[in-house]
């Protein structure tokens, strides 16, 4: 529009005095506190959604939120925005809900900001089924008990929006990035999405942060207390970021795999890795000797579509490696063991991140493809004490409850319940097993001692009657005797696992089916 | 400036203060073997020590090249989740 015609418009005052707010509201805590962030190594909640959306594609909601100040005669004199930003925008293409805390302005801290935006925000990802990026940077829900003496009385609490926050992970993609120090209420919005990560050396996140807790008693550090090192170990958060570009990449990454919602199927991409692609280096990736254990992932790169393996939770419940993939351009859902990390043994952390990386298939409706090295729950007394069982069957019941297709490539291992829990084995078994395929009810490797006790305490030589019985028992080892009586569905060569998982994603992808799924994704 | 970061790897936990380089164990076990002296020089992936978990023998590896300035553990030492097996300098 020409100045001409503005200066002829009806409303032309207005929309200049609208204009006017919004270059305020852009001005976000003032120039000083936008060095502040800067001189921090930290971009603006404004750089960030430029950054991360398309170009261009951010369409603001409440642009003009916040506190004005007037002077007598009604003017406005001052401006101070509402600390989160939220509307819509695109990544890659596609419409995607985001909401930013703006650390400029009372440090992110919810008494500056309006709450309805942040659940009209929660709310508009849930009803319009788009996936929704948090970028949280601030502390808690009460910013400070200096509020008691402004507002004048005290509350009961509630966590603004969290009937949408809870139904969102059963709805849409939650992606949250810790971008900054994070406590209480930011550290809940934090945790509750379906990809979530802290920035290293940037992103911190507690309940109560260093101040708190050393008026406790125990002097801390935020490192040590909240770290991003802390949380990516321990699994409350999936990963960490190097920098804030790295941040939003991974987001982009790992919303490239999903649908915009469970009403939706993930998309297929267009790839040149041929389906029919052997490598020869998969029939020499297993040791023969049974106690040296590989690189998984080495297997991974080499059967899945060339680099389309996107790890998350590296850091944490480390046996169990998960992940999102392609084969053939499908997206699909890697889950795979580790033998590296007791040998691929179910620690309480695996079964947790097991558990929850199922719910994620199940919720988004994507094929699962398990690559199977399990010699059972990890055993001891730390591993009771830690309540390893427990989550191991959680776990196991997720399995059994998934309706995904699955489909499992057993590589060595698999013993005892959770080797029995690589699916329900109640469903058609899409199942290969390669030559090293090892397994059983329990392992011979510690099982003689406990079953021939009687046989080895009587004998004269118990080391040579126990080097018998084992030689005979390894005699029926053979997978070869299994598959003889089907109960292993069949034998390939390394080699042709790439094309068998290649059919498997074309053949289940037809069977996904939308909606929202019959058991739901907690944090 | 000390730059202090963490990474991990497959084989073991990593943290470097300029160029010492922590090597922490990923899983509790037994040592079974130690496959380097204080002093030897190792190339990214080389095997440090062996530790006895699950009747697996699963490698400790070098995560970055560089010189091995101090073992920790001893063998037959029963070790702990994060437990500081060996210190390098980094090369």
């Amino acid at each position: 529009m020409s100045d001409d015609s503005m200066k002829e418009a009806v409303w032309a005052p207005e929309i200049a005095d609208l204009r006017r707010r919004q270059e305020l509201a852009r001005e976000m805590g003032g120039a000083d506190k936008v060095a502040i962030q800067h001189s921090k190594g930290k971009l603006t909640v404004r750089e960030r959604i430029d950054s991360l959306l398309d170009d261009g594609s951010f369409r603001e909601l409440g642009s003009i939120a916040g506190t004005g100040e007037y002077d007598a005669s009604g003017h406005l004199t001052g401006f101070s925005p509402s600390n989160l930003l939220c509307g819509r925008g695109r990544i890659d293409g596609r419409p995607v809900v985001v909401s930013g805390d703006d650390f400029t302005v009372r440090g992110g801290a919810a008494d500056a900001s309006i709450h309805e935006k942040q659940i009209q925000a929660e709310q508009m990802a849930n009803e319009l089924r788009l996936p929704i990026v948090r970028l949280i940077d601030g502390t808690g829900g009460g910013g400070s008990v200096k509020t008691l003496e402004t507002s004048g009385y005290t509350y009961i609490p509630a966590n603004p929006g969290w009937n949408w926050v809870t139904d969102n992970l059963r709805t849409v993609p939650v992606v949250c990035l810790g971008l900054g120090p994070v406590a209480g209420l930011g550290a809940a919005r934090l945790v509750s999405g379906h990809y979530t990560l802290l920035l290293r050396d940037k992103g911190f996140m507690f309940a109560a942060g260093p101040s708190v807790v050393s008026a406790m008693g125990t002097p801390v550090t935020k490192e040590e207390l909240g770290g991003a090192d802390v949380h990516a170990r321990c699994g409350s958060v999936d990963d960490l970021a190097d920098d804030e570009e790295d941040a939003f990449a991974k987001t982009r990454r790992f919303l490239s795999y999903l649908p915009s919602s469970v009403d939706a199927l993930a998309e297929r991409v267009p790839t040149d890795d041929p389906v029919d692609r052997a490598d020869p280096w998969l029939n020499s990736a297993v040791p023969r000797d049974r106690r040296q254990p590989y690189k998984m992932r080495r297997i991974l790169d080499a059967v899945l579509d060339r680099d389309s393996f996107f790890e998350i939770g590296r850091a944490w419940g480390k046996s169990v490696i998960t992940g999102l993939a392609r084969l053939d351009g499908w997206p699909v859902a890697i889950v795979a063991s580790d033998p590296m990390i007791y040998g691929g043994g179910w620690t309480a952390d695996a079964g947790d991140k097991l558990t929850r990386f199922v719910e994620l298939a199940e919720t988004f409706h994507l094929p699962v493809v398990h690559f199977v090295d399990i010699p059972g729950v990890l055993i001891g007394v730390q591993a009771e004490k830690a309540g390893t069982l427990r989550h191991a069957a959680r776990a196991i019941a997720g399995v059994y409850q998934a309706t995904v297709p699955w489909c499992n490539i057993i590589v060595r291992k698999a013993f005892g319940v959770a080797g029995a829990s690589m699916t329900n084995h109640t469903r058609f078994r899409y199942r290969y097993a390669w030559p090293s395929g090892d397994w059983g009810s329990l392992p011979i490797e510690g099982g003689i001692e406990a079953a021939y006790k009687k046989d080895l305490d009587a004998a004269e030589d118990p080391v040579a009657m126990r080097q018998d019985i084992e030689d005979r028992l390894n005699a029926v080892r053979s997978p070869f005797r299994s598959a003889e009586k089907f109960a292993v569905e069949e034998i390939i060569a390394p080699s042709e696992t790439r094309a068998l998982l290649c059919e498997f994603a074309n053949l289940a992808a037809p069977l996904r089916r939308v909606g929202r799924s019959s058991f739901g994704f907690r944090p | 400036l000390t730059i202090y970061r963490q990474v991990w790897n497959c084989s073991g936990g990593l943290e470097a203060t300029m160029s010492n380089v922590s090597v922490r164990s990923d899983i509790a076990g037994l040592v079974s073997r130690i496959e380097v002296a204080a002093g030897a020089e190792v190339a990214t992936g080389d095997t440090l020590l062996v530790i006895e978990s699950m009747k697996m023998e699963i490698p400790v590896e070098a995560p970055r090249a560089g010189r091995v300035e101090i073992i920790h553990v001893g063998e037959g030492a029963q070790v702990e989740e994060d437990q500081l097996l060996v210190t390098l300098v980094a090369s």
